[in-house]
This record gives C-alpha cells, sequence and structure tokens, in this order.
C-alpha cells in the first residue's frame, strides 16, 4: 500500500491518497511507514519542481494532502518517535506583509523533518534575534517579496552579528527579491527563490553543520 | 524647453515606444524607468506621504522624472490593485478605470481588506502592497458565474470594503459619495500632474488596465492557494467562473479606446504556478480571448508576465503579430526575444537586485552587454522586472543606468 499512497500522492490525486493513508492506519504498525511515504513524496515532489516537471500549482497541491494526511497521523505518533532533522525559525522580514511563498516554504521543510518556529510577517529585526535566542535554532530563514525586503534583511543579519547571535546559525534568505549578490550583499549562507531548492539548501546545510 | 521643443520632445519620446511596439527599429531602445519607494525617498519625502498628499507625489515624480527620463513612467503614481469595485461598476466605464486602483485617501474612505498602506497599517516608508484574501467560498462558484458583476458588487464589494459592509445603509451611501467625490479630486489632481509632464516632454501615462480572469477569481475571489486546489476539485466551475469573467472585464479595458489610451496593462500573476497543461487549460484561452478583442477594435495589450513565463513563451505566438508587448520578470529574455522576434515586442532586462546591491560600474556593463544583445532588430524595450525600486538605493546606480542607456541604447 505504501507505493499505492505514494502513487497518489504523486499524482495529485487527493481524495485517494488520504483515503489510502486513513486505510494504512488502521493498522497501528503502518504509521510510521505513513509518515515516511509521505517525506518520500514530498522529497519527490520538491525534485521534480526543481526539475521542472512539477510547477507552483503541484508544490500547494502536495502541500495540502502532506497537512491532510499528518492531521490523522500526527495525533497516533508518540511525541519522541518523529525524528527532526533540524530547527529553523522562519519570517518574512519588515514591512513585507506577504505570505505564500514562506507558507509553501514551511510546509516542504516541516516535512523534510525540520521543526519549524514561524514567526510570521512583517518582522523588525528585533523580533528575529529574540527568536533565534530562545529557539538557538541551527537555521534562520527570512522570506521577502518587495524589493525593500533586502535591506530590511540586511538590518536583521546586522542585529544579530550585534547581539552576537549570527555565528551560531546558517542563514537562508528566500522569495522574489532574493539573488546570489543580494546573499553576499546581506551576509547570508545560502539564498532560494523557489520553495524546493530552498529545502534541500536547508538539507544541505544541516548536513554541512553535523 | 519652449512649447514647440517640448512637443517634439514628447513626439519623439512616444514614436520610440510606438516603434518597438510595432517591431520597428527606433532611434533609440525606448526604457520603462524605475518607480515606486525611490520616487519618494528621492525628493525627501515619506512614503506615507507621497501616499496620501497628491502634491506631493506630483512633485516627486516631476522631480524624478527630470533627473531619471524616460519614455514610460508610473512614478507619481501610488496605489494597490482595486478590481473588486472596477468590476462590480463595469457597466459604468467613467468610474470603472479610475476605480481599479487605491490611493491612501481613498482607502481611508472604504476600508479595503486586502490593501496595506504606509502610515496606516504599515511603517510610514514601508511599500504598499496587496495581500488578497479568501471573499467567496466554493459553493458560491454557481452564484458567481450566473452574474460576476451582481456577485461582486452584492457580496465581494461588503465583504473586502469595512465601510461597505451593509449596502443599503446610510453608511454605504455616505461611504460611495465620499470615495465619488475624492475620486474628482485625485483626478483633477492626476490631469495637473500629466500637464506638468507634458511640459517637461514627457507623454502622460495614460493606460487602461484589464485583469487575467483567473488572477481576478484568485486575488478577489479565493485567494490564491485556494484557488489552487480549486483548479483539482472543481474544474468544471473554475473554468465556467474563468469564461464569464471576460466580458465585465473586456468593458473595463476598452475604456482606454475613450481614454485615448494606446495600450491595456495586464499585470499577471498566475502564470508562474501553472503547469503549460493548467495554463492552457484555464488561464491562457480567456487572456487571449481579450487581448484578440482589444486588438481588434485598435487597442494593444502590454502584459507583465510576472515571475517565470519561460514554460508558457510559445504559447504568446499564437497572438496576432504585433499584438502589444510582452514584459517579463525572472524570464530570461534574451530566450524570450529569440523566441518571439519578429512577432512581439519583447520589454524586460532591468534588474532591480543589481540597482540595489551592485556598484555603478556593474550596471552599466550589465547594460552595455545587454542592449548589444537585445538591440540588433528593434522590437525591445528596456523595462524594470520590478518596477519598485526601495528607498535606499543608491542614486549612483540609478544614474549609471539611465546614461548607459543614452550611452549604449542608440541604433
Amino acid at each position: 500500500m505504501t507505493e499505492q499512497l505514494l502513487k497518489y500522492f504523486i499524482e495529485m490525486n487527493e481524495k485517494k491518497a488520504v483515503n489510502t493513508a486513513r486505510e494504512m492506519m488502521t493498522n497501528p504498525g503502518e504509521v510510521v511507514k505513513v509518515l515516511d511515504t509521505c517525506k518520500e513524496a514530498m522529497d519527490l515532489v520538491g525534485a521534480k519542481f526543481e526539475n521542472e516537471e512539477f510547477f507552483l500549482s503541484e508544490l500547494i497541491c502536495a502541500g495540502d494532502i502532506f497537512n491532510q494526511i499528518m492531521e490523522i497521523v500526527l495525533p497516533q505518533l508518540k511525541k519522541d518517535s518523529v525524528r527532526k532533522v533540524g530547527t529553523m525559525v522562519l519570517g518574512t522580514v519588515s514591512s513585507d506583509v506577504h505570505t505564500i511563498g514562506k507558507d509553501i516554504f514551511k510546509v516542504m521543510a516541516e516535512a523534510s523533518g525540520i521543526r519549524v518556529f514561524d514567526l510570521g510577517v512583517d518582522l523588525p529585526a528585533e523580533i528575529f534575534v529574540e527568536a533565534v535566542k530562545k529557539h538557538n535554532p541551527d537555521l534562520l530563514g527570512m522570506s521577502c517579496l518587495i524589493t525593500s525586503g533586502v535591506e530590511a534583511m540586511k538590518v536583521t543579519v546586522d542585529a544579530l552579528k550585534a547581539a552576537g547571535s549570527r555565528d551560531n546559525i546558517k542563514i537562508i534568505i528566500g522569495g522574489g527579491r532574493t539573488s546570489e549578490s543580494v546573499m553576499n550583499y546581506i551576509g547570508a549562507d545560502a539564498w532560494a527563490d523557489d520553495a524546493a531548492r530552498g529545502v534541500r539548501l536547508c538539507n544541505e546545510l544541516l548536513s554541512a553543520k553535523e | 524647453m519652449a512649447g514647440k521643443d517640448v512637443q517634439k520632445a514628447a513626439q519623439k519620446r512616444l514614436k520610440r515606444l510606438q516603434d518597438a511596439a510595432e517591431l520597428k527599429v527606433p532611434d533609440r531602445v525606448p526604457m520603462m524607468g524605475f518607480a515606486g519607494d525611490i520616487v519618494a525617498a528621492y525628493a525627501g519625502f515619506t512614503n506615507y506621504e507621497v501616499h496620501f498628499d497628491f502634491d506631493k507625489a506630483r512633485q516627486a515624480a516631476v522631480k524624478f522624472l527630470k533627473d531619471f527620463p524616460s519614455e514610460m513612467t508610473l512614478a507619481g503614481l501610488f496605489g494597490v490593485n482595486n478590481f473588486v469595485p472596477a468590476l462590480a461598476f463595469s457597466d459604468y466605464p467613467d468610474l470603472a478605470q479610475g476605480l481599479s486602483t487605491i490611493s491612501g485617501p481613498i482607502n481611508d474612505i472604504l476600508k479595503v481588506s486586502y490593501a496595506r498602506f504606509p502610515g496606516r497599517e504599515l511603517s510610514e516608508n514601508s511599500s504598499s502592497q496587496f495581500i488578497g484574501g479568501t471573499y467567496m467560498q466554493p459553493h458560491e462558484y454557481d452564484e458567481y458565474i450566473v452574474d460576476p458583476v451582481k456577485f461582486s458588487f452584492e457580496k465581494i464589494l461588503p465583504r473586502t470594503s469595512k465601510n461597505l459592509e451593509n449596502l443599503n445603509s446610510p453608511q454605504a451611501m455616505a461611504t460611495m459619495v465620499r470615495a465619488g467625490m475624492e475620486m474628482a479630486r485625485q483626478q483633477n489632481n492626476m490631469h495637473n500632474m500629466f500637464l506638468d509632464f507634458m511640459e517637461l516632454g514627457f507623454t502622460p501615462p495614460v493606460m487602461g488596465f484589464g485583469y487575467a480572469p483567473l488572477d481576478y477569481i484568485g486575488d478577489f475571489l479565493r485567494d490564491i492557494p485556494n484557488l489552487i486546489l480549486d483548479l483539482r476539485k472543481y474544474p468544471d466551475k473554475v473554468k465556467a467562473a474563468v469564461e464569464a469573467t471576460v466580458e465585465p472585464i473586456y468593458k473595463l479595458a476598452i475604456t482606454a479606446k475613450t481614454m485615448g489610451s494606446p495600450f491595456v496593462f495586464f499585470p499577471i500573476h498566475l502564470n508562474e504556478y501553472l503547469s503549460p497543461q493548467l495554463y492552457k487549460e484555464f488561464f491562457w484561452p480567456t487572456l487571449k480571448e481579450l487581448i484578440t478583442r482589444l486588438l481588434k477594435e485598435g487597442i494593444k495589450s502590454h502584459v507583465f508576465f510576472e515571475g517565470r513565463h519561460d514554460a508558457h513563451l510559445e504559447t504568446i505566438l499564437e497572438l496576432p503579430k504585433g499584438w502589444g508587448i510582452a514584459a517579463f520578470e525572472k524570464t530570461d529574455v534574451r530566450k524570450a526575444k529569440k523566441i518571439l522576434e519578429g512577432h512581439t515586442c519583447v520589454s524586460g532586462g532591468l534588474k532591480a537586485s543589481m540597482m540595489i546591491v551592485g556598484t555603478p560600474e556593474d550596471n552599466e556593463r550589465y547594460i552595455m552587454e545587454l542592449l548589444e544583445e537585445l538591440k540588433p532588430g528593434g522590437g525591445f524595450i528596456l523595462s524594470p522586472d520590478v518596477l519598485a525600486l526601495p528607498r535606499e538605493t543608491p542614486i549612483e546606480n540609478l544614474k549609471a543606468v539611465y546614461e548607459a542607456v543614452e550611452k549604449y541604447g542608440y541604433y
């Protein structure tokens, strides 16, 4: 049945994927299998997006299927049984109130095993600094869509440096206005203007950190 | 400049633009200039001031345009997409186009929930932003399909505008009257700003405004993530809704003709979200219909294909040759020009991020190389990937780009 679940998931057949997961869940031993298959499916969706076989609509649909299945799976899992590969503080920078890109990224990052603390949108640098101190994450993700976000990201990185919190974390920036030159300008470690690439790079940063 | 010289300068700029749109070779590559926060900052105003005080917006636009001249500009126009009232009043062409963008003062009157303004919900130097929202539930598609104008007026307008919550209330009537008065004031101010532009030798940016039907449903009815799921859950309803939206949008767009505008501008967003199959099924047919119908009336379309349009570039060739301008954000403009050469005027190439973080030398070199490659054969307009530059953009970078266009842009 795991093969079927994977197939329906990749075909974006929401009803069949969710029903198959539900059926598998009637056997308590299958819970972890359902979780692992969903993660595998999300990885595949991300890879297909990067190969230009899939588009943003598939990322959104896959995220929806993943969330629906997790609503069934998570209550049945013991707290410690889900292995987390790392932690991340995430938010859209000061003055920017856009959410779609960040939200797509968040689902995919969680599916890949990253525990995400989502702070929201329009966040001044101090909020990021406080959250980094509080959660001590492996990664900090900053999102921006509008051009003024570039300066806001730089201000945030500078504030982290001033607080002595920059060197303990890896910083990835994401969104429409990011590029390699923007990454260098603000002093981040990685950049991505799509969610799939962003999640892949987060995992690479985590592996390098280990 | 004296009167005649001013007229000549304006005609020269307009001809550059028209030649490029007609796929001819102009005397110089025409340029669409940057706009947004930098225009306010350059004049020493906050973003709040230019959004809420029209005199300051006008002063800022004139100062910017004097120092950074271009063939096409949206400097001085500060506001957010506002297509719900535009569609709801699409049977009243004298009002509809004026409603398609919402200014700060009009938003104070309407209290629209999908817009955010500096000095109101945002800090005074933030950019104004459109955030969208979910204003229609899936079971309402049928009602919308029967009469999208009636539905937009009776259901969406009250749901999106706090002061129009109860359309039959004195509050709603007062809101409509106040909005009308403010619109008249703004149009007068806009007229004066355009006179200033003409005195400087520029053609006023009079342009009709259109919307791709699927984008209207995504931005103003269902919100984008919900609509993406609807494409699979209720494909027939979405398709019928998209088709029903064509007529009111056409009525709006064709007002460009009475306004004396040769172009209708379509900013499109969902192209990047869709696979070629979904794009061809849900998005493209109705946009294509609108562009084709407008062209039959002598109006060209200026479509800004946001995000990456690479997967859909070939569909543009389905339009009649010389239909208008295809402007691009993240699509490789070199690739686009190769594919569309001799068929469609291509616009793009200026990179906001390079303006923000690059050096003047980087920017000059970039423009030189880009123009060297894209200038031959005409049919090309240099335009920004993102119009709005942030306040902190180094002015020397702006100077470098505008000077590079003068230096390398002539044929």
